[in-house]
């Protein structure tokens, strides 16, 4: 193993407004190892990488890169100079630039005055050569896969000179074959090149299969710095929570019942009026949960939205209880028998900027338990009421007339299914219910789940996490474009197979069967 | 309107949603105070005595029966345009309109209270308060339908429908609607004696119209603060689609907000028709809306707050005409007191945030500090 320092975090400590992200951090990471840094959401693993990269400065401590301290103009530029490099979740590429465009972007070969197309492809494809990492120079980033984009971000870094390579969440917009070859890409750079890789995530399995060395990260300090090899997955997820966490199989073979929810030919555009469901049939019924899985941006959004009525369908219909709902306000697809968890809970799913008991109150404001005539609100009966549901889903806060933004995530989840699971309607969508949640609140909020699910209720889960999936669901369902690719019992297919279906590999294959 | 549209420019920031903190109340006084120091030493250097100069103010605005009764009938003025603008900020929509809607009151109030003639007295003032109330809230209407049904930006059509209605009804003034009665420019004819409003104090502008402002002003402070209407406006206000995926009909809701702004408006018109002019007037208004909204920014549209702020407004306006009289100070120093009132509270998140996180660094120096000796 490889043993010379090549950045070292000294004591290093950032305070934000009201929180702090880093407590007193030392680490040490040597040259040519990959290293995972995982920690629950907010535990401080990006603002860690952050101030490495030079986006913000720390507030206490030093950072050292090959020996030489970081002085307080640190910034980007300056990483990049002493081969420090980060590729963000969010990617930073012009779309309708070509491949060689963006990677070369700033350094372009010039032929006199001009820009030279041929030398900028050539010399693309040397580096993408030299680094085993396939792309095509002359395509339109806009036009490429998420995986593929990464790629070009990757090899972008690669060309500004980085030896030290900062992945932030890699996986997270990744099938599960892209994620493979991101592994196999990262292998590579790192046995072969030498290079350091900085790894951050908080998926267990894939920190077992490729680092060298983990660090895990909790409420802004650093726990422990563990060798791979010689831990197990139990380990680092109870030192990322601060207890054991078991996590079962919840499914059950009871059998389901009457047909609740019903969409047939179902489409939809998206925000920026593209077609984004192209004819959705699917079916619920009570006592299960139809899991909906596939790569972000597939419709999932716009599918939850379309049975809610929050977004109108162009064309199908939505029954629901053995009624048309299609084309309704909201406020009677609940009446009808809906609650929703939005995916985005800062958006649709809460007002920030109202307290938790009014948050926990809508769509109760004119009922008799909290109104008088309908027009007189009851505060009394509204804060006992929070104050009940805070303590039945154990949602932490000072007090129920706190804005609700001060929550964390987590809380601010369970205030979200606390309102809708309450209403005790037959059906449920229930979209994105873990996303941004740590371990322990996503432990909760599964055994919620399926204790509606054994009530009898009708759930459409969707889902980027495929654990999560296959962990809750009876039947799953994979959306690809906008249509439905393929219809499963969770028992009946593995992870790896989902992945074909979901990048629509195989209905291509299907297709090509029939010819 | 200029000056107008440049504070309307900085004020905006301050959203609805903001709530009225003890934080922000101290920060407001501070502002009050700053401000009228600043106003000192600009009486200083103009050569007057400070002390004698806001004596002159205070008792000009407080001193007298009659100033009272004046610095009262501003305060309902101010209180009740300054409602008008929470009320439909509060749900999310911003009525810049309200002066139009508060001209097209006063016309209503005064062609009803001019031409209805068989019915007793009371039953003029009554049915001109609701032909004022349904004029100022249906002008309201349009550009709420605008907005909800099409999206189109409601600070626009507002204001540009304040010089519709206002040349509207200058255009009827001076012609189809013209009183014969001689020494009168540009009016309609006068009202039915007998419905006006009757002076409270004598020779004050504070007439019996202040008790039909009292249970307006009442009725707003509940719906606002007390009932489950008020609190689908308030979440229709801070996140829409979060109101309208709860089930609340938030267009509707909106609308509704827009009416009883307008409706707002339109009684302050017709509280003026019929408790100082007795008819329809030109002057009628002289953009007693925009005071009332900048009351209304200034207190984050708290319906309380806008109450408690149109007094101390309505002090500085009535007084500084006496200041200038007694004193000898311009009364326009009043407008350099608000304008910077205005200018710190509109400052003021970003002043606060500034400090906060200055002791926030602070605080975390001296934990580490302390670790280290540890």
């Amino acid at each position: 193993m490889p043993s010379s320092e090549i950045v070292r975090f000294s004591h290093v400590s950032k305070q934000y407004p009201g929180t702090l992200a880093n407590d007193d951090v030392s680490l040490s990471i040597r040259a040519g190892e990959l290293f995972a840094l995982v920690g629950e959401n907010g535990a401080g693993k990006s603002t860690l990488m952050n101030l490495l990269y030079g986006l913000q400065q720390p507030t206490l401590g030093e950072i050292f890169i090959r020996g030489r301290k970081t002085g307080p103009q640190h910034g980007p530029e300056n990483a990049m100079c002493m081969g420090v490099s980060m590729v963000h979740q969010h990617f930073k590429l012009v779309p309708g630039f070509t491949v060689a465009q963006n990677i070369l972007l700033g350094h372009e070969p010039k032929k006199g005055l001009f820009y030279d197309e041929a030398a900028a492809i050539a010399k693309t494809r040397a580096l993408s050569e030299e680094y085993g990492l396939e792309v095509e120079p002359e395509a339109v980033v806009r036009e490429l896969s998420v995986g593929l984009q990464q790629r070009v971000e990757i090899l972008k870094a690669l060309r500004a000179g980085a030896d030290v390579l900062i992945l932030d969440e890699p996986t997270a917009v990744l099938t599960p074959q892209e994620s493979e070859e991101l592994f196999e890409v990262i292998r590579r750079i790192v046995r072969e090149k030498g290079m350091t890789v900085i790894l951050i995530t908080h998926k267990l399995p894939e920190v077992m299969r490729i680092s060298d060395r983990v660090g895990v990260m909790r409420r802004g300090r650093l726990e422990k710095v563990l060798v791979t090899a010689e831990t197990s997955e139990r380990e680092i997820a109870s030192l990322m929570v601060g207890r054991d966490v078991l996590f079962d199989d919840l499914r059950t073979e009871k059998p389901a019942g009457e047909e609740r929810l019903r969409l047939s030919g179902l489409k939809a555009l998206s925000d920026r009026g593209l077609p984004a469901l192209r004819g959705v049939d699917l079916s619920v019924r009570a006592g299960e949960i139809v899991g909906v899985c596939g790569v972000e941006g597939n419709g999932q959004t716009e599918l939850a939205e379309c049975i809610a009525g929050m977004r109108p369908a162009t064309d199908g219909s939505v029954t629901l209880l053995g009624r048309d709902v299609t084309g309704c306000e909201p406020r009677a697809i609940r009446a009808q028998g809906l609650s929703y968890i939005p995916e985005d809970r800062m958006s649709m799913g809460m007002d920030a900027k109202a307290s938790v008991a009014e948050n926990l109150l809508l769509g109760r404001q004119r009922t008799p338990a909290f109104s008088r005539f309908g027009l007189h609100l009851r505060k009394r009966e509204v804060k006992k009421h929070a104050q009940e549901l805070a303590q039945a889903f154990d949602i932490r806060l000072s007090g129920v007339d706190e804005p609700a933004s001060d929550l964390s995530g987590g809380n601010m989840q369970k205030v979200v299914i606390a309102r809708e699971f309450t209403f005790g309607t037959p059906v449920l969508v229930v979209s994105q219910p873990t996303r941004g949640v740590d371990i322990g609140a996503t432990e909760f909020i599964h055994e919620r789940i399926i204790q509606k699910r054994n009530e009898g209720c009708a759930i459409l889960l969707i889902s980027a996490d495929l654990d999560e999936l296959f962990r809750l669901s009876d039947r799953l369902v994979t959306l690809y474009e906008g249509r439905v690719t393929g219809r499963f019992d969770t028992g009946g297919i593995t992870k790896e197979e989902i992945g074909y279906y979901m990048t629509g590999g195989r209905q291509a294959a299907k297709e090509g069967d029939a010819q | 309107m200029r000056d107008f549209v440049q504070s309307l420019r900085a004020l905006l920031r301050l959203k609805p949603s903001q709530k009225l903190t003890r934080d922000y109340l101290i920060s407001l006084a501070a502002a009050v105070l700053l401000a009228l120091m600043v106003g000192a030493g600009v009486m200083l250097l103009c050569g007057h005595d400070p002390i004698k100069g806001y004596g002159a103010l205070v008792s000009g605005a407080l001193g007298k029966p009659r100033a009272v009764g004046n610095t009262l009938a501003k305060t309902v003025t101010l209180c009740l345009t300054g409602l008008a603008m929470s009320l439909a900020a509060k749900a999310g929509i911003f009525n810049v309109g309200g002066e139009g809607q508060l001209y097209l009151g006063a016309m209503a109030a005064a062609v009803v209270g001019a031409q209805l003639r068989g019915v007793p007295a009371w039953l003029v003032t009554v049915l001109s308060l609701l032909a004022a109330m349904a004029a100022g809230g249906l002008y309201a209407l349009l550009p709420g339908v605008l907005k909800v049904r099409w999206k189109v930006d409601e600070v626009i059509t507002t204001i540009m429908l304040n010089s519709v209605a206002i040349y509207f009804c200058s255009f009827l003034a001076n012609g189809p609607l013209k009183t014969a009665e001689r020494g009168i420019a540009t009016g309609t004819d006068s009202i039915l004696k007998e419905a006006a409003f009757t002076p409270l104090i004598k020779l004050s502008n504070l007439t019996t119209g202040v008790f039909y402002a009292a249970v307006a002003a009442l009725i707003v402070w509940y719906v606002m603060s007390r009932s489950s209407i008020g609190f689908e406006m308030k979440l229709t206000g801070e996140n829409d689609r979060f109101a309208r995926y709860g089930g609340i009909r938030t267009g509707k809701l909106m609308l509704w907000a827009m009416v009883m702004s307008g409706a707002l408006c339109g009684m302050v018109g017709m509280l003026e028709v019929f408790g100082l002019h007795k008819r329809f007037l030109t002057t009628v208004s002289n953009e007693f809306y925009f005071d009332g909204m900048l009351v209304a920014m200034i207190m984050r549209y708290n319906p309380f707050g806008v109450i408690l702020m149109s007094f101390f407004f309505a002090i500085l306006s009535i007084g500084s005409k006496s200041m200038e009289l007694s004193a000898g100070v311009s009364s326009e120093l009043i407008l350099i007191v608000q304008s910077i009132i205005i200018f710190f509270m509109a400052a003021e998140g970003g002043i606060r945030k500034e400090f906060s996180d200055r002791a926030a660094l602070r605080r975390a120096r001296a934990s580490a500090v302390r670790k280290e000796e540890a």
